[in-house]
Formats: structure tokens, C-alpha cells, sequence
């Protein structure tokens, strides 16, 4: 785009040259076109960008509007703001529709993994880090191949594995395979932070006389906080939205999760939108709210969690 | 001060339980569908070994073609479509304006989406009477335009698509823009005085500087597009006339629907398989691109 404009002064140029006196004028004002293209075209950069921003937003804005509509509302200007503000959707959605309970479902079942994954892949990430062992290529070398494998195709056999187990319907089939597929990206970013602390102070704790255990509770644990961090935000953001595992692996609906629960609502509550905008809304908001907060984090967390897998 | 016995206990302890768990609900599955994809299998009772029949009924199901055939076409969707529309975004958002971080921000947001939200929003999006898609092309006169993007088979997998992809920029443009931010002042003040501007110096100098970016986006790109099942499941099942199948549906489908357990395993590996193919010829190309 900006290439036009140049070749233009670039030719004007010359013959501004070959015409010697009268080619100035020309000059001039092909320069000042040329910043003035320049000019345009950040002012439609801008544009460009603002209009895809609002593309991504306004269909959460819309959920946002719709969840406070009636059915009669939704139906005869979807666009519009609510003519009546409705808190009874959401209050509606929370008991009817089961999302109290799903929310509690979620949170039980993230948190728990959160913790799950951060003792793990922490302890894991040190001794990996820190240990020279006779089959520590060949751990990280299973980490680093569990990270290629699509998590879908693990559906059928760890519903087999699950059910003769026994496992099946309860919290755990969620908590440990949650666990499991999180740890690799959890222990690699957990090494790399390891990797930047000096030894000289665990070697200092050594000397006072800690063992291990020791070393890492009151040394390696503490200095790890800001990794540990950004591992929670991952874990939490992928553990609260998930679908697949508990979609397979989830059939009681005392034990659904807030994504398995929000399924339904596509059939069956299909004609009551407001129900389902409030259900929607009420998943929505906690990430919402924790990507407001932390968005920075998010980003440069998901980024490295994504190359690294 | 540890002895090295105790430090041999420390190292079992402490990793151990990550590797174990690690082994069993993401190593073993994989052997162990690839073992029971030569079975028949009703999920209870005996399973009968049936040695390649699970494979060759594969091979010769439309549908699987058709669900892999769905498969690329998301897989190309993602590469045209979002590796470009955040390389466009980056370029555009270089400055640390508040602006640009508001526009960051907002372009990386439905990453944090449930994508069972996404999908059900996008259900309302292209829904025929009130869905904002038809009521936008009625807006603008292109009535004739309008249809019911998720039950037409013409355009139904586009329709897909589109929220995989408006959901998917963010990280891509994070990373280019962090790509970008890396090449030195030299480079540019370089290819200003050779005379390399606008696309010029897109094409010659800044892309092949983020050329392994680029690769990187790529590998993403596919191994993304695989993992797409949440949004296809929510918005159509995989229907109408299993149209939308993805191989991750169709498995799903075939499996937990009808109770084919060792026909469900045997599509799990061969989307293993599948996976390792297009990753593997990913490699081959892009190193001999860069090479």
C-alpha cells in the first residue's frame, strides 16, 4: 500500500529534474500527498482496527443485553437494549437451570486440579531441573511426546480405562485426567523459571542443614510464586471451560460442569433465550472477570503454554 | 547434608506421582486404543479380536472421508485465515498506544471463552429468522444471501469456521507482535536506505525475519484445528446428515451413541496417526522453505 506513493515521487522525481525550473511545484505537493497518504493510512489502520475489535466484542455484548431481556423482548428487537431490565433470568437460570449447582461442580473440580497440577508439576519441574538421574532424558522425552498427542483422541479409551476403574461419574474423572494433560506444559514452564533461580541459595539451605523436602518448601516453592501463578491462570482458565472430558465422562446431573450444563440448554430449554442468555452470562463472568484483572498474565501465559506445546 | 540414598528417595517421591499420572490418563490411552481398535467391542462382556476390520470399515465410510475432508478444510480456514488477519493486526498495533493494548486486549478475549458459550452464541448468530448474520445481509439488501448457515452442506462447514477462527487470532497476534518487536532497528534503517518499503518490505525483509514465527503459527495452526470438537459438537452435532462430522465427532459419535467401543478406538488412533502425518509434512515443508 505504501509503495505506490513512493514509486509516484520516485518517477515525479525525475521528471521534475528534466524539467527543471517548473517541476518544483510539483514537487512539493507530491511530497505533501505522499504524507498525507501516510496519514490516511494509519487513520484507516485505526478504523480497520476498531472495527475488528468491535467484531469481537459485540457478540459478548449481545450476550450480555440478552440475558437481561424477556422472551417477548429477545424476540422483537434482539438488537436493542432491554426495555425492562430483567434480574430474574439470571436468578431464573441459577436455580431452574441447574447453574448454581454447576457452578459449585466447576469449582470444586478446577480448583481442586489447579492444586493437583501445581504440587505435581512443581516438584516434578525441580527434580527435573535439578537432579542429574539416569532416565531423566526419557521423562522429559514422555512429557515432550504427551504434548503431540491430541487430547481427543483419548476420549474413547479413557472412558474404557475409567469404567473399569470405576471411576467414571464421579469428581476424580475430571480432577486426574485434567491433572495429567496439564502437567507437561506445567513442568516445562516450571524448569525454564527454575532454570533462571541461582543454586547457590538451595546450597545455602543445604548447608543449615535442610534436607530436600526442606529446601523445597521453604526455598524453591517461595521463589517460584510468579511461575506458580501464571501455571494456576492456565490450569484455571482451561479446567473452568472444558467440555470434552466432562461431556464424555460426566452423566449424573448432580456432577455436571458449567460448559456440560450450558450444552443442554442448546436443546433443551431451546425456545426460553432469556433462560439461557442468564445461564450463559452467569458461566461467562468469572473469566471475564479474571481476564480483566489479569489479562497481561493471560496473554503471555497462554503464548508460552502454546509454543511450548 | 543428603546423602545420594537420599536424594534417590527424594527424586522417586517427588517425581513419581506427576509421571504416573502422566502414564495413565495420557500415555497408556494411546496404546490402548490402538490395541482395542482391532476388537469388536459392546463395551461389556467379551470383545472378539477382528484384526483390521475396524480400519477397512473405516476406510470405506463416506462419512470418515467427509469428516476428514472437514478436518483440512479447518485446518486450511485457520492458516488463511488466522495466521494473515493477525500478521494484518500486528503490523498495525507495533506502537505501545493505549489504543493498540484496548485493541490487544480485545482481539485476545474469546480465548477466555467457554467454547461451549462461543458456540452457542455463534448457534444465535447464524440463526435463519433473527440471527444477526441474516439480519445484517437483509440490512444491506443482499436478502438472496441469506440462508441457514448451519443446516446448508454448501456452506455450513465455512460457518464453522468463522467463530474457531474470530476465537483463535489473540495468541497469533501476541506472538507476532512479540516477533516484530525483535527485529533490531538496524534491519529497518537497512531495508530503508535499499529502498524496501510497504510490501516490499514485508515480503523481502520483515517476513523472512519472523520466518520461524511464521513455522511456529503453522504447527499451532493444525494442531488447533484438530482439537476443534467443542464448537462443532455445540452448534450442530456434527449433523445435518453428519455434514459437520470432524474426525474428533465422528469418533465420538460412532462410539458413545452406538456402544463401538473398539471401532471408536480404532478412529482415535488412526486421528493419532493423522496428526503425526500432518505435523510431520509441516516440518518437511517449512524446513526446506527456510532451508
Amino acid at each position: 500500500m505504501k509503495i505506490e506513493p513512493a514509486l509516484k515521487t520516485g518517477v515525479t522525481n525525475d521528471q521534475s529534474l528534466q524539467k527543471g525550473n517548473g517541476g518544483n511545484g510539483g514537487m512539493r505537493r507530491d511530497l505533501s500527498g505522499r504524507q498525507l497518504a501516510v496519514k490516511g493510512l494509519s487513520g484507516l489502520g485505526k478504523l480497520l482496527l476498531l472495527v475488528y475489535s468491535v467484531i469481537t466484542l459485540y457478540p459478548l455484548y449481545w450476550l450480555f443485553i440478552s440475558a437481561f431481556k424477556t422472551n417477548q423482548d429477545f424476540f422483537n428487537r434482539p438488537y436493542g437494549l432491554p426495555l425492562v431490565w430483567m434480574k430474574e433470568n439470571i436468578v431464573r437460570a441459577w436455580e431452574l437451570g441447574h447453574m448454581g449447582r454447576a457452578m459449585v461442580n466447576s469449582t470444586i473440580v478446577t480448583l481442586a486440579a489447579v492444586v493437583l497440577t501445581i504440587l505435581l508439576s512443581v516438584l516434578a519441574a525441580y527434580v527435573l531441573a535439578r537432579f542429574p538421574f539416569r532416565f531423566k532424558k526419557a521423562v522429559v522425552g514422555i512429557f515432550l511426546a504427551g504434548m503431540l498427542i491430541p487430547i481427543h483422541s483419548t476420549l474413547v479409551p479413557l472412558f474404557i480405562i475409567m469404567n473399569k476403574i470405576h471411576l467414571l461419574d464421579t469428581y476424580g474423572a475430571l480432577i486426574l485426567p485434567y491433572t495429567a494433560f496439564e502437567l507437561p506444559i506445567a513442568i516445562f514452564l516450571a524448569m525454564a523459571y527454575m532454570a533462571s533461580i541461582p543454586r547457590e541459595i538451595e546450597e545455602a539451605a543445604m548447608i543449615d542443614g535442610n534436607g530436600w523436602w526442606g529446601i523445597f518448601g521453604k526455598i524453591v516453592l517461595p521463589l517460584c510464586t510468579p511461575i506458580i501463578a501464571t501455571i494456576s491462570i492456565l490450569a484455571f482458565l482451561r479446567f473452568w471451560n472444558d467440555f470434552s472430558f466432562a461431556l464424555v465422562f460426566i452423566n449424573t446431573q448432580a456432577l455436571k460442569t458449567l460448559p456440560l450444563s450450558l450444552s443442554l440448554f442448546s436443546d433443551g430449554f431451546g425456545t426460553d433465550y432469556s433462560l439461557t442468555m442468564g445461564a450463559m452470562a452467569i458461566a461467562v463472568l468469572p473469566t471475564i472477570v479474571v481476564y480483566l484483572i489479569l489479562q497481561e498474565q493471560i496473554m503471555k501465559g497462554m503464548v508460552a503454554g502454546s509454543i511450548k506445546g | 547434608m543428603p546423602t545420594a540414598l537420599r536424594s534417590k528417595g527424594f527424586i522417586a517421591v517427588a517425581l513419581l506421582p506427576a509421571l504416573l499420572l502422566f502414564l495413565m490418563f495420557v500415555i497408556v490411552p494411546v496404546f490402548w486404543s490402538a490395541y482395542y481398535g482391532f476388537f469388536s467391542w459392546k463395551g461389556f462382556g467379551a470383545a472378539s479380536f477382528i484384526g483390521l476390520d475396524n480400519y477397512r470399515e473405516m476406510f470405506q465410510d463416506g462419512i470418515f472421508w467427509r469428516a476428514l475432508r472437514n478436518n483440512l478444510i479447518l485446518v486450511a480456514s485457520s492458516i488463511i485465515g488466522q495466521i494473515p488477519i493477525a500478521l494484518l493486526l500486528a503490523l498495525l498495533l507495533l506502537k505501545n498506544t493505549l489504543f493498540s493494548r484496548f485493541v490487544r486486549s480485545a482481539v485476545f478475549m474469546p480465548m477466555v471463552l467457554s467454547t461451549v458459550v462461543v458456540g452457542l452464541i455463534w448457534g444465535y448468530i447464524y440463526q435463519t429468522q433473527f440471527g444477526l448474520a441474516n439480519t445484517v445481509l437483509r440490512m444491506i439488501g443482499l436478502e438472496s444471501w441469506t440462508r441457514a448457515w448451519l443446516s446448508d452442506p454448501q456452506v455450513n462447514m465455512l460457518a464453522i469456521s468463522i467463530p474457531i477462527n474470530w476465537s483463535n487470532v489473540g495468541p497469533y497476534l501476541v506472538i507476532f507482535i512479540a516477533a516484530l518487536q525483535n527485529i533490531s532497528p538496524e534491519v529497518d534503517d537497512a531495508a530503508k536506505i535499499d529502498g524496501a518499503v510497504g510490501w516490499r518490505k514485508l515480503l523481502y525483509v520483515t517476513l523472512p525475519m519472523i520466518w520461524g514465527t511464521v513455522v511456529v503459527t503453522l504447527v499451532l495452526c493444525i494442531s488447533g484445528s484438530l482439537k476443534a470438537f467443542d464448537h462443532v459438537i455445540v452448534m450442530t452435532g456434527g449433523g445435518p446428515a453428519r455434514s459437520t462430522e470432524l474426525l474428533a465427532t465422528y469418533m465420538y459419535n460412532s462410539t458413545f451413541d452406538v456402544y463401538r467401543y473398539g471401532y471408536g478406538s480404532a478412529v482415535s488412533t488412526m486421528i493419532i496417526l493423522i496428526s503425526a502425518l500432518l505435523i510431520g509434512i509441516n516440518y518437511i515443508l517449512t524446513r526446506q522453505k527456510s532451508g
